[in-house]
């Protein structure tokens, strides 16, 4: 008894003193691009490292006390769910729409699934075990950002074992390191998610680049998301919160012209800086045709790229750019793709009990490449994996799928993971097509709006995987209809 | 109609068949009872209900001795009916010695100034006895502050530094607050370590809007009214700490006013302002309002001399919350600035008093509940938890008079109340509300009513057959024998004419 | 009766299926006439297809919910190449050939039952064939290839080797002794493996396996109906009858392990292909819509009474082994009869393979025809019951105009067919001992059939 009031007391007095002190940084940024069908993509970014600061070692979790912490520009909610899972690294998405590869290009944040994605690096080595811990901290942060992620339970949770690698690096304990993911496509987002995400800003949305998430016009755009990213990196801990959204300025403009500016967009200006930021600037992405104008003079153009810095800056912004012509919507198809790949993923069939599974490849490129293909899918439907087919420009060739690395889902229980490669040859159309069969469900089971139907997961290329560098890291292939089940 | 046999003499129909066939039926039936039995009960584990009734009876006796010097002999009894009087938990022993400065528990000795040094009171003389038990009785068992927490084994304690409004001029980005807590909070929370397990975190904010606007001073100032102070909390704007655990969190919250609105005070209820810049929330945390000096500079780090004014209120709030009795006014301390052993004492004592109450409640109400919802199962977890708590406050019942310190008799009663309040709030024991009694016939009628009524009438319909056939048998049996009994009479009869 | 001699119909018959299995596709049958109702989840080709597959890539296919046969079906795909599964010539073949075998049994049993020896013919023979071969309800899931038909052909080997292997079996006396009692020992050796590779394949056949041990340890198979008799066992020694009961059962037993081991064996000494398999009758995993009244039922029961209402299907079906057996005593492939017959109505996962086999063993009781109450009522109920299905199952899941209330209508009106045949081939089975004809022909004179005295 007394030696565990001793060893507790020790333990306050070293925590006090054995943490070092960090130094935290803050950095905002907000990029602008023109796409081609006359919209616009704004990403916001905002970044905090907390320098020289490492997760917590899961070996620790069995001593009850944790170094004491002490944050200023980190938040202290976040930072408190990490240590207290030992979360190595974290990434949330809660995003809504579809993503238009072939007209918008490719996006800024890579995980643009529909609804809310999760998934984290665990280091396995405590008295919790990692789906404990996977579970606590679906929880915190379901609490923290208001979104049902509770329900990304077991039925939902796959470990792919190639398709997510680590972002940032895992730290060297000697102990394994394992993934979870899960995902849910009928999560919507809304404002009730947005103001914690605000929460988590130093400067909240009161002042700096964070004034102009204005939730009215957030959740009218064509596509918009939110994420979150906790990684560590040999110089600290990094925090990124995005806000990505693809808006229509002809939707909203009374002319017929793309023109575009915060008031315009947003409904709001910057007014304030935020006095914590290290750096607060906008970049905007000049587009290669057409005559415009961008207001106000860019401090430095770079690259095909305006860059405004708006540190510790006591003017009111307004951004924007101004075309005097009116849009014309592109009436052919463009002849040069945006992407070295297109790809659409449906799910055929018209009877209720069967279906059939087909994503549809195109590479416009001249050399081969392959790219590992991940599908995880909830029990609700049932992959039959002799049945797949593949052809390449309507020619049979099941040897461009190789590698089946396939989880078999339990009813009730588990869902279903498959991950292989497929080999695209250059110029060509690769078909991939599998029988599915879904299962009749109890009748407690089936979700509230049952003529609905169910949303099924995005599946995710990921051409990375031919160790090329300028090739996108993920593609996310939604379904091209939701479908219904009895 | 000849060609039509009879029917009972077809082998089939023989009563043996027919027999041994229904009670083929009802043999599998009656095994398959035990298996509906097993797969419809819900998990009821026994609770020890009896004992944790009789416990609960029990009251704590926490045993205090005090060795009072020869000059105060007249006050013994008196001494002892007022502590009684107010803590009936403490079981008082007050012996007169003479060598009281060498004894190991408290003690009573003359002295030139009313002070405490370690567990002695020194009394002067010249001050009236009358008045000594009076003393002792609030050095030993103060009245316990109301603006006090509940008690916890951990407490999470979370310093917040606002900004009201960061990019109004002035922003404070930064304060030295790991030398702060070191050299105000960490000498309180190692005192009370035994008490408690400290956790300590801390976060900066840069905007922290307020819900209305102070009240505007004729000299320029602003004020708070009381009545603002109660709604001074903007929990939905300010992100303050709501920990991720189940452990309770005292708040200290550092407000720096923005520039345009400076300086912040605290008005009175005359409306005069009034000199402290800190109030206390009761059970949740303490603020400070810190006004920084003008002209501002644009971005200010606190120092610890900057941070002082700030923090030694903190740690007297600090003090308050977690219940820590004060000094009577006339009574000095020897040793200023450190806790003395007679409060560190006495909060122990109260805290042991107050956990085993908690601790009887909730394991009595954890019994009664479970009796009475026949629908809440009771799994081994509960189970495990009801008997670790009531084994521990036995511990505590059985050894308080003997060889155990306060610590160690907090230590059991703060492991009794944890282990009664997991038990009760347990997330297994949501009764089945869905099933009560008439929707379970519901669901058997339709089915096994239709199926058991032919087995029934078949079952009776040879009872009663077989009923009928042994009272014949006998009555058939009895003729026999009486025609016998005739037919011999008649032959003896015969013969014997 | 037809004239043809049975050697040729059973040609015709073969030859017509074969032909019908080639050029029909499976999976044409299983969306229009079989609709739900030609496969279930323990017996479908598809999953058998996709087990074989994972195998072949070293993916346990116990580890989900798809592949539930047994793994003798895996070690089959270890001798034969992956593509033999889904080549036509092969499916039609190998179905063709085990119809053909389940009708060459029906026709032994029923000579057997006649007196005869299995070589010889009798006149009901063709009709017997067309009745198992051309059955609707026998060829329809053998076109969707439903490896029910391979368990009905081994039902009914293991039925006909029983009714060889009886005490004092057909034969002149110009037999010798040794030779037939060997005979008769490897007909029950047969029929002991081919039970136990039946209740391998699907527990539920345990209910069969007492009828057909009373019919191996009875005197002959012939029709005792008309004159019931207490069970007079055909061994030498007449009073006590346990031992020979054990030892059948022990038979029985040891090939039900070497099966179970071999079957280990094959998935790598593990065991959990057994709740994989055999669990799924017990714990109704996959609520996939069948002919039988399970699917609906635990489709809407809550969790809490789930495994209550598991334990009261299965033991429902033990509940009638007893009195059925004990009943029939005199007549035990008669009470094998009327069990298959609550079988199909009452088993976990039914396919069309089981009505049909009841109604094919219709074929083998001529004699209490005339004693039926309300063949036309059964006959057109279930009539009703197997042209509605199909339509409703289209109706539901295909058109999207329905729901589950209507497939589950007609399911109900099946079990009710099934239900009525039961009813009435019970009461004709025990009329007949009351002797009497029920129908005079012109000349009013009784008609006669053979039966034994």
């Amino acid at each position: 008894m007394l030696r565990t009031g001793f060893f507790v007391i020790f333990l306050l007095l070293s925590s006090v003193l054995c943490l070092e002190d960090t130094v935290e940084e803050f950095q905002e940024q907000l990029s602008f691009k023109s796409l081609r069908d006359g919209r616009v993509a704004s990403t916001f970014s905002f970044k905090t490292l907390l320098k020289d600061a490492t997760p917590r070692d899961p070996q620790t979790l069995a001593l009850d006390n944790d170094d004491s912490q002490h944050y200023t520009l980190f938040p202290l909610t976040l930072g408190q769910i990490l240590r207290q899972y030992a979360i190595t690294e974290l990434h949330l998405t809660l995003n809504a729409g579809k993503w238009n590869y072939d007209s918008w290009g490719y996006p800024d944040e890579p995980g643009v699934g529909v609804g809310a994605e999760l998934w984290a690096w665990m280091a396995d080595g405590s008295s919790l075990s990692i789906d404990e811990r996977w579970q606590g901290v679906r929880n915190a942060l379901a609490g923290l950002f208001c979104a049902s992620l509770g329900s990304l339970d077991e039925q939902r949770t796959t470990s792919p074992r190639l398709s997510f690698p680590p972002e940032g690096s895992l730290p060297d304990w000697g102990l394994p390191h394992e993934l979870r993911h899960a995902s849910h496509a009928s999560e919507h987002v809304c404002t009730e998610n947005l103001t914690p995400f605000l929460k988590l800003l130093p400067c909240k949305s009161l002042s700096g680049l964070a004034a102009l998430l204005n939730p009215h016009r957030l959740f009218d755009a064509d596509w918009h998301g939110m994420s979150l990213h906790v990684l560590w990196r040999p110089v600290g801990i990094e925090m990124r919160l995005n806000f990505q959204l693809v808006s229509d300025p002809l939707r909203i403009s009374t002319n017929k012209k793309q023109d575009w500016s915060f008031a315009s967009l947003f409904d709001r200006v910057v007014e304030k800086a935020c006095p914590v930021a290290k750096s607060s600037r906008v970049i905007v992405d000049l587009p290669t045709y057409g005559v415009y104008r961008v207001h106000p003079e860019p401090s430095e153009i770079l690259n095909g790229k305006a860059y405004y810095d708006l540190t510790n800056s006591n003017q009111v912004w307004d951004i924007g750019t101004m075309w005097p012509v009116d849009f014309e919507y592109p009436l052919s198809k463009p002849t040069e793709a945006l992407l070295p790949f297109s790809v659409r993923r449906s799910l055929f069939g018209s009877t209720q009990d069967r279906g059939q599974l087909s994503i549809v490849v195109t590479n416009n490129q001249n050399e081969t490449l392959q790219m590992l293909y991940l599908e995880t899918m909830p029990w609700i439907v049932q992959f039959y994996l002799h049945t797949i087919r593949v052809h390449s420009d309507d020619i049979p060739s099941d040897n461009l799928v190789s590698n089946i690395t396939y989880v078999l889902p339990v009813p009730h229980a588990r869902p279903a993971t498959f991950e292989s490669v497929l080999t695209l040859p250059g110029h060509s159309t690769l078909t991939f097509t599998m029988d599915v069969a879904k299962t009749f469900l109890r009748y407690t089971e089936h979700p509230p709006d049952a003529q609905r139907g169910w949303d099924l997961p995005p599946a995710f290329l990921h051409p990375s995987y031919s160790h090329r560098t300028d090739l996108p890291t993920t593609l996310v292939a939604s379904i091209h209809h939701p479908y219904l089940l009895i | 109609m000849s060609r039509f046999r009879d029917p009972s003499t077809i082998s089939f129909q023989y009563d043996s068949v027919r027999r041994c066939i229904i009670a083929s039926y009802w043999i599998i039936i009656a095994l398959a009872l035990p298996l509906w039995w097993k797969t419809t009960s819900i998990q009821r584990l026994p609770l020890p209900t009896s004992e944790v009734y009789t416990q609960a009876q029990k009251k704590l006796q926490i045993p205090l001795e005090i060795c009072v010097d020869p000059v105060f002999s007249s006050q013994v009894s008196s001494i002892h009916a007022s502590i009684r009087n107010v803590a009936s938990y403490l079981e008082v022993n007050v012996n007169i010695g003479q060598h009281c400065n060498q004894s190991a528990g408290y003690a009573v000795l003359p002295g030139d100034q009313l002070l405490i040094q370690d567990r002695k009171l020194y009394y002067p003389t010249t001050l009236a006895v009358e008045n000594l038990p009076s003393t002792l009785v609030s050095l030993v068992a103060p009245e316990m502050d109301q603006r006090a927490a509940q008690y916890s084994p951990r407490y999470r304690l979370s310093f917040t530094l606002l900004n009201e409004d960061g990019s109004a001029g002035q922003v404070v980005t930064g304060w030295d607050i790991r030398q702060a807590i070191s050299q105000y909070i960490s000498p309180i929370t190692s005192a009370l370590g035994i008490l408690h397990n400290f956790t300590i975190e801390s976060q900066v904010q840069f905007h922290a809007p307020l819900a209305f606007e102070p009240a505007s001073l004729a000299d320029g100032t602003y004020g708070l009214t009381p009545e603002n102070l109660t709604v001074f909390i903007n929990s939905a704007e300010w992100t303050l700490s709501s920990s991720s655990s189940n452990d309770p969190v005292l708040h200290f919250v550092l407000f720096v006013p923005s520039a345009k609105r400076r300086p912040l005070t605290i008005l009175n209820l005359d409306g005069n302002p009034s000199s402290s810049s800190a109030f206390l929330i009761p059970q949740w945390g303490g603020i400070v309002i810190l006004n920084l000096p003008a002209p501002p500079p644009t971005t200010l780090d606190l120092t610890l001399p900057d941070l002082r004014s700030s923090f030694s209120p903190f740690s007297r709030q600090l003090l308050t919350l977690l219940g820590f009795p004060r000094l009577p006014p006339s009574v000095s301390s020897s040793s200023k600035g450190t806790l003395s052993l007679w409060q560190i004492d006495s909060l122990l004592r109260q805290r042991t008093h107050e956990n085993v109450v908690r601790s009887h409640d909730t394991l009595r109400s954890t019994v009664t509940v479970v009796s009475q919802i026949q629908g809440m199962p009771v799994d081994s977890q509960v189970q495990a938890q009801v008997q670790g708590a009531l084994k521990a406050l036995h511990e505590l019942f059985a050894f308080a008079r003997t060889n155990l310190s306060l610590d160690e008799m907090l230590v059991y009663s703060a492991r009794a109340l944890t282990l009664s309040s997991k038990a009760f709030f347990h997330p297994g024991m949501l009764a089945l509300l869905y099933f009560p009694a008439e929707h379970k016939y519901a669901v058997y009628t339709p089915l096994f009513a239709s199926a058991m009524i032919p087995l029934f009438a078949a079952a009776m319909r040879e009872v009663k057959a077989w009923r009928k056939e042994r009272k014949e048998a006998k009555a058939k049996a009895a003729k026999d024998v009486a025609v016998d009994g005739a037919a011999m009479d008649a032959n003896a009869v015969d013969t014997s004419q | 009766m037809l004239s043809l001699r049975p050697t040729h119909t059973l040609a015709l018959c073969i030859l017509l299926r074969a032909l019908l299995a080639y050029w029909i596709s499976p999976s044409s049958v299983s969306s229009t006439a079989g609709f739900l109702s030609s496969s279930s989840p323990l017996t479908s080709w598809l999953n058998l297809q996709e087990g074989i597959y994972l195998f072949k890539r070293g993916i346990d296919p116990y580890s989900g919910g798809v592949f539930r046969h047994s793994p003798l079906y895996l070690s089959l795909s270890s001798l034969l190449p992956i593509s033999i599964f889904s080549n036509p010539l092969f499916c039609a073949i190998l179905f063709t050939v085990a119809d053909a075998f389940a009708a060459y049994a029906l026709i032994g049993i029923w000579r057997l039952r006649q007196g005869l020896r299995l070589t010889m013919e009798s006149s009901r023979d063709s009709l017997l064939v067309a009745i198992y071969m051309l059955n609707p309800c026998i060829f329809i899931p053998s076109l969707a290839r439903s490896t029910s038909s391979l368990d009905n052909a081994c039902l009914l080997g293991a039925v006909m080797w029983a009714c060889e292997a009886c005490g004092s079996g057909p034969g002149g006396k110009s037999e010798n002794e040794s030779v037939v009692s060997s005979k008769r020992s490897r007909s029950k050796s047969r029929s002991l493996l081919l039970l136990a590779l039946r209740t391998h394949l699907s527990t539920d056949t345990l209910i069969l396996l007492p009828p057909t041990m009373m019919l191996i340890l009875s005197q002959d198979p012939g029709s005792r109906l008309a004159s019931p008799r207490g069970f007079v066992p055909g061994t030498k020694n007449k009073s006590t009858l346990t031992t020979p009961i054990l030892v059948l059962l022990a038979e029985w037993f040891l090939y039900w392990t070497l099966l179970t081991l071999l079957s280990s064996l094959v998935v790598g000494f593990g065991s959990g292909w057994m709740g994989q398999t055999w669990g799924a009758s017990f714990t109704l995993p996959d609520l996939t819509p069948n002919p039988g009244v399970w699917w609906y039922f635990f489709t809407e029961m809550f969790d809490h009474f789930r495994p209550f209402f598991l334990m009261v299907f299965s033991v429902h079906l033990l509940l009638y082994v007893a009195p059925v057996c004990i009943k029939f005593q005199h007549d035990p492939l008669y009470a094998f009869f009327i069990l298959t017959g609550i079988l199909s109505t009452f088993k976990p996962y039914p396919t069309l393979s089981d009505p049909g086999l009841f109604m094919a063993l219709w074929g083998v009781f001529p004699e209490v025809y005339k004693y039926l109450r309300h063949p036309l009522v059964t006959f057109l109920t279930s009539l009703h019951a197997l042209l509605l299905q199909p339509l409703f199952a289209h109706l539901w899941l295909s058109h999207g105009t329905g729901n589950a209330n209507f497939y589950y209508a007609t399911t109900l009106v099946g079990a009710c067919s099934g239900g009525l045949a039961l009813v009435d081939a019970c009461w004709a089975g025990l009329r007949i001992a009351v002797g009497g004809v029920e129908g005079v022909d012109e000349r009013g004179e009784e008609k006669e059939v053979v039966t034994q005295q």
